[in-house]
């Protein structure tokens, strides 16, 4: 599994059963979406993700993915948001029907926060977990083995699409086809390269198949694990009050008032 | 015989009917509490617990369905998925590369369903968005409902005919789109402020200027792009199809008992009991 962003490091986060780490992200994304106020998201930010990441090593790797990700649309929302918010009355600057107020701005610095944890968080959790383990340690908690097959057999198969794309697309030059320049030209050149990788891959499919059916593939029996994924008693308790945590996040501002 | 159809009982029949049942609530409840519950306070305030319920109304939905969705699926539309997630992805990158103002990133998708069924359609839609999380960018994530609506209704699409004639896909991929539209744009407004990216965002600006919610932006923004998009890939679909070996596409069950392809064929007439099987 060559395409997934993970990083193999031995810190104490990449050591975490997946399911603890999935529990974590989970409730890290509920406790910022359930108490909607930027300086929590960033509080979440400061305090556990960035800490998370030093200690996972990943930091450098996890700083350049989320810039990428992050900036464009951030810039786009303060820029969107600041300055046509429905609901803006306070002007700092106007032109014409154009107005930057102040609570646009701050409309957008509360979506942003939100977006910066969920982007930071999701990527650390994926930077520091092998997705292999994440699907065996899931399908000994109960998910459907085809769910496995499919993620685990999707994340091979696309650098192999991408060959094969490629030679499609060379094979068709080969033979006259230009692709031209342009818009029109790109989109042209795209259906003799679709239709002879469709009816490619999908052949192979059969094959496949039958060799699934006769390994037991489609047998509802209960299966063992090969490779069992570590796990500690303090983190079955980190799992089981990871819920608890999440609900009082978001029953603590309905029962206070704070909304 | 293509597929070995899995031997469920009457319990799990019922349990996955269930699980497809409440998914579908769940994600129905969640856009009318977001669009007709809660006015314009919500829309118009970034502390409010609207984008929780957007998220976890349209994630919890999603798996439900899927969860329910996947048992009912045979060993060999099983084995097809991964190509079609894959195909999913490499060309949506690709358009995404090149510029192109559409997205083009549920072509897999429609494909499966319209060979495959519904149930096939739901599983391809939201696994394409968990890879693109792993793979690419965690945004796609919250997204992934509009997979699994796009999946549903291009399954119910091949099974009342719409793949037959070449000018019937695009009206279906149309309706898709505006379905599309309409689930998206909760997401896009309280997760995104509208910012989905540089000329989305551009444009939701624009309506809002003009006059309009976050959420009214939104779902205006999504017209204007999604019925065409999905209009472009029903027919890039059915042009596929078409290429591809009658012998390849009368082997699915699901083709063969709808006659998604508006020929009879010889097992329209003795239904096997792996016909019944793979129905959505």
């Amino acid at each position: 599994m060559a395409s997934t962003l993970y990083m193999d490091r031995n810190s104490p986060i990449h050591r975490l059963n997946p399911v603890t780490k999935l529990v974590i992200l989970v409730t890290l994304i509920v406790i910022v979406f359930a108490i909607p106020f930027w300086w929590v998201a960033m509080g979440v930010v400061v305090l556990v993700i960035v800490p998370a990441a030093v200690v996972s090593g990943c930091g450098g790797r996890l700083t350049r993915i989320a810039l990428t990700i992050l900036l464009p649309i951030v810039v786009v929302l303060f820029i969107v948001q600041g300055l046509t918010f429905p609901g803006g009355r306070t002007a700092l600057w106007e032109w014409g029907p154009l107005a930057l107020t102040t609570e646009g701005l701050l409309f957008a610095l509360g979506i942003g926060s939100r977006i910066v944890c969920l982007v930071l968080a999701s990527i650390l959790f994926v930077l520091t977990t092998h997705p292999g383990d994440l699907l065996s340690a899931l399908t000994e908690r109960g998910m459907s083995p085809k769910f496995s097959y499919i993620i685990s057999s999707t994340l091979q198969l696309i650098p192999a699409f991408q060959d094969r794309a490629n030679g499609i697309l060379l094979a068709q030059q080969a033979r006259g086809l230009v692709v031209g320049k342009g818009l029109r030209g790109r989109i042209s050149a795209m259906m003799p390269l679709l239709a002879p990788l469709v009816l490619g891959m999908f052949t192979d499919v059969e094959e496949r198949a039958t060799a699934m059916e006769a390994r037991g593939f489609g047998s509802t029996a209960k299966r063992t694990a090969l490779t069992p994924v570590p796990d500690t008693t303090a983190q079955r308790i980190v799992r089981w009050a990871m819920p608890v945590v999440a609900l009082a996040a978001i029953i603590l501002p309905l029962a206070t008032g704070a909304l | 015989m293509f597929s070995t159809p899995a031997k469920t009982d009457d319990s799990h029949r019922m349990r996955n009917t269930i699980l497809i049942a409440v998914g579908a609530v769940v994600i129905v409840a969640t856009y009318l509490y977001l669009v007709i519950g809660q006015p314009t306070e919500v829309a118009e305030s970034s502390t409010s617990q609207a984008s929780l319920i957007a998220i976890a109304g349209y994630v919890i939905g999603a798996i439900l369905l899927a969860a329910g969705s996947i048992h009912r699926l045979p060993t060999a539309t099983i084995a097809m998925i991964p190509v079609a997630i894959a195909l999913n992805i490499v060309v949506g990158q690709l358009v995404s590369i090149l510029g192109l103002p559409v997205y083009l990133d549920s072509i897999g998708t429609v494909l499966v369903a319209a060979l495959a069924g519904p149930a096939a359609g739901v599983v391809t839609g939201i696994l394409t968005n968990v890879i693109w999380g792993l793979t690419l960018s965690p945004l796609a994530l919250p997204f992934a409902v509009v997979q699994v609506v796009i999946g549903v209704m291009a399954g119910y699409a091949a099974r009342y005919g719409m793949f037959r004639r070449f000018y019937l896909a695009p009206i279906a991929g149309a309706i898709t789109g505006i379905v599309a539209a309409v689930i998206s744009a909760p997401i896009a407004a309280f997760i995104f402020g509208g910012a989905t990216g540089g000329g989305t965002g551009a444009l939701v600006g624009a309506f809002q200027a003009m006059g309009q919610s976050l959420l009214g932006a939104t779902t205006l923004q999504g017209l204007l792009s999604d019925p065409l998009d999905k209009a472009i890939t029903f027919t890039i679909v059915v042009v596929i199809l078409a290429a591809l070996p009658s012998r390849f596409r009368q082997r699915f069950p699901f083709v063969r008992q709808y006659r998604v392809f508006g020929k009879s064929a010889p097992a329209v007439t003795s239904k096997s009991a792996s016909v019944t099987e793979t129905e959505g």
